[in-house]
């Protein structure tokens, strides 16, 4: 008999930012509350910044998700959007975009996993640790989206 | 062209991470006048360092990098050792192997950054590919084999800094007078037995094959790779007693142009009565010179290629024997082209693949570690040879432990003057007197400071804000050209 991670979609969180950046630290705080919550059961990944090895790392998914802070404006102060590969040279191979990932995976692996963006604006960047009251608001509106979402396709 | 004189400014340099800036004075007639590498951002970590306890020091100054924290972390380790009281010969045996392997292992994962995903595009694809070709994707896309294993040999080095430190980046394990925690025997099989993932075997075996592409695309490239940005110059390392690479705990052998020893295995204790360093308004960073030989005279180069030119012989086998050839290639003199600088880094990294086999077979890894008593001094100095070079890293704690002056001279800093002097020869080589400065004359002067360094500092970015950019400007302050993240 399977038992019930057998039955679930492979799927990947990885959290972009820096929790010593305020609102940079976004994506790292989502991944900490869905955990604390035990709203989600996959597996997840914490990043400073998306590097030429996370494509190896997401071949072997079926979905990723990468969750990050946004810097400019979003309607509802989060965004789930479909990512694709892209093609394109970035400035740095230190600050890898997730399309460049998903398509350094497509030509290394010979495939890519569904992937979609989760971003969550945020407005403060200075060091420190802690975010923003908006932030904090924002974090709490995505998550609760997340939970959604995540009973939706499980 | 312009009767007027020109500035070209390329500002930042790309595949170099972190943030530097190039600018070359063209006269009248298109002569270079002057051409310099200036570092714009300054982190101030020696002095926010201050008031912390000295335990702390490896735990923080860590944060300069993410490309190499470990080196900072145990160069740092190794200093707060003699604070607590406890020099390298009295470290715990286990406790000095789990900090030799974290080391090589971060060295093996930098050393294949630097090749596979930053410097490899240029000797693929040549200096004047278009900028599309001049990334880890186009490696990616036509020679697929060697940049799955260049990641593969990356991620190899990442899984054992994070089985050592509990994280790849910015983990701990080294605590004042020992290790955070002990190496356990079902971690280190993960890297030996290849079940879960390619083993230490297979990096010591694509290590090999790494030298000899370099060695084979040198004997079909060697004008240019003999040539471009070669010039004489001093070189810095630690060696051990026997005159063998130490890539971790040393002593400072320097040499001049002709071979002839300018600092002769000198304990790093004393290493301000040996090195200044001077000052230049126009960048942040110092530069290091030996004080006997004056700032003109006494600047040396670090890294791979000087490592290698001071040291006389490797302790594992397989890359002592490609030290010969790689000295056999300049009879014994030292070598300074600039270039070789990739093939001598390919040498160590099959060094460290040796290093951390011993080491991951060596029963004594696994013992437990018993932390040294504390026995408190008011000051230590640890020195290291990180992936691009010889780091310092100089502490003095008052009474209660609080750290009140910090001295840190990092790789980067060390190779200023040489990388000044590779970017002048690409200007005079290469943009002198040119009717036009193509992009791909831009390009040669970063592949002259990638030889020496990848990674200038960092910084994290959300999505939508990466404030970088490429300005070109005459004289007169009008903008020729502006180049942006992700643009061309």
């Amino acid at each position: 008999m399977a038992n019930r991670h057998d039955l679930e979609p492979e799927i990947l969180l990885v959290g972009i930012g820096n929790s010593g950046r305020s609102d940079d630290g976004l994506g790292w705080a989502f991944l900490d509350r869905i955990q604390e919550e035990a709203a989600f059961d996959g597996q997840v990944e914490y990043r400073y910044q998306l590097q030429v090895e996370d494509a190896a790392l997401i071949s072997a998914v079926k979905h990723v998700i990468f969750v990050d802070s946004y810097s400019g404006e979003l309607p509802d102060g989060f965004q789930l959007a479909r990512c694709e590969p892209l093609r394109e040279r970035p400035f740095t191979t230190h600050v890898l975009p997730p399309g460049v990932v998903l398509s350094l995976c497509r030509d290394l692996y010979g495939r890519a996993p569904r992937a979609d963006t989760l971003l969550i604006q945020g407005t403060c960047w200075d060091l420190g640790i802690g975010m923003s009251p908006a932030a904090e608001r924002r974090l709490e509106n995505a998550l609760r989206f997340f939970e959604s979402h995540w009973r939706g396709i499980r | 062209m312009s009767n007027t004189s020109r500035k070209i400014i390329i500002d930042p340099v790309t595949r170099v991470e972190g943030h530097g800036r190039v600018t070359v004075q063209l006269d009248e007639q298109g002569k270079v006048g002057d051409a310099r590498f200036h570092i714009v951002e300054f982190r101030g970590f020696e002095r926010f360092i201050q008031g912390h306890p000295y335990w702390e020091a490896s735990l923080l100054v860590q944060r300069l990098c993410g490309i190499c924290p470990v080196s900072h972390h145990l160069a740092a380790a190794k200093a707060i050792d003699q604070v607590y009281g406890v020099d390298p010969k009295d470290l715990h045996p286990t406790a000095t192997k789990i900090r030799r392997l974290l080391h090589y292992a971060q060295v093996f994962q930098s050393h294949a950054l630097h090749f596979f995903y930053l410097a490899s595009p240029d000797l693929l694809f040549g200096l004047n590919a278009p900028v599309e070709k001049r990334f880890i994707g186009a490696v990616a896309l036509e020679h697929e084999d060697l940049a799955r294993k260049g990641i593969q040999m990356r991620q190899f080095g990442q899984e054992l800094i994070k089985a050592l430190a509990g994280k790849k980046i910015h983990g701990i394990c080294a605590i004042p007078g020992g290790v955070h925690k002990t190496f356990y025997p079902e971690e280190r099989d993960y890297f030996l037995d290849g079940s879960g993932k390619p083993s230490v075997d297979t990096m010591i075996e694509w290590s090999r094959e790494i030298v000899d592409f370099i060695k084979a695309y040198h004997d079909k490239n060697f004008k240019w790779l003999d040539s471009f940005a070669s010039y004489p110059s001093g070189h810095l390392g630690l060696v051990a007693g026997d005159g063998a690479l130490e890539l971790y705990d040393g002593r400072m052998r320097a040499i001049d142009s002709g071979g002839e020893i300018t600092l002769n295995d000198v304990h790093g204790d004393n290493y301000l009565k040996y090195f200044g360093e001077g000052v230049e308004k126009w960048s942040y960073m110092k530069f290091p010179f030996l004080r006997q030989l004056g700032r003109q005279e006494g600047w040396n180069r670090v890294g791979p290629l000087a490592r290698l030119n001071v040291c006389e012989r490797i302790s594992t086998p397989l890359a002592d024997a490609e030290l010969r050839e790689f000295k056999a290639y300049t009879n014994g003199r030292p070598n300074h082209h600039t270039m070789h600088s990739h093939w001598a880094r390919l040498i160590e990294l099959l060094h460290c693949a040796e290093l951390m086999r011993e080491l991951l077979n060596d029963p004594g890894i696994l013992d437990d570690v018993d932390r040294a008593k504390v026995n408190r001094r008011p000051e230590g100095i640890g020195i290291i040879e990180a992936p691009r070079g010889t780091l310092i890293h100089h502490y003095q704690v008052d009474e209660k432990g609080s750290i009140t002056k910090c001295n840190l001279i990092v790789s980067t800093t060390q190779n200023n003057e040489a990388m000044n002097r590779a970017v002048q020869w690409v200007a005079q080589n290469v943009l002198d007197q040119q009717q036009e400065i193509t992009e791909g004359m831009l390009n040669q002067v970063e592949v002259a400071i990638r030889a020496f360094d990848p990674c200038l500092s960092c910084a994290t970015h959300a999505m939508g804000k990466m404030p970088l950019q490429l300005t070109v400007f005459d004289a007169a302050g009008k903008v020729v050209a502006e180049y942006a993240k992700g643009s061309t």
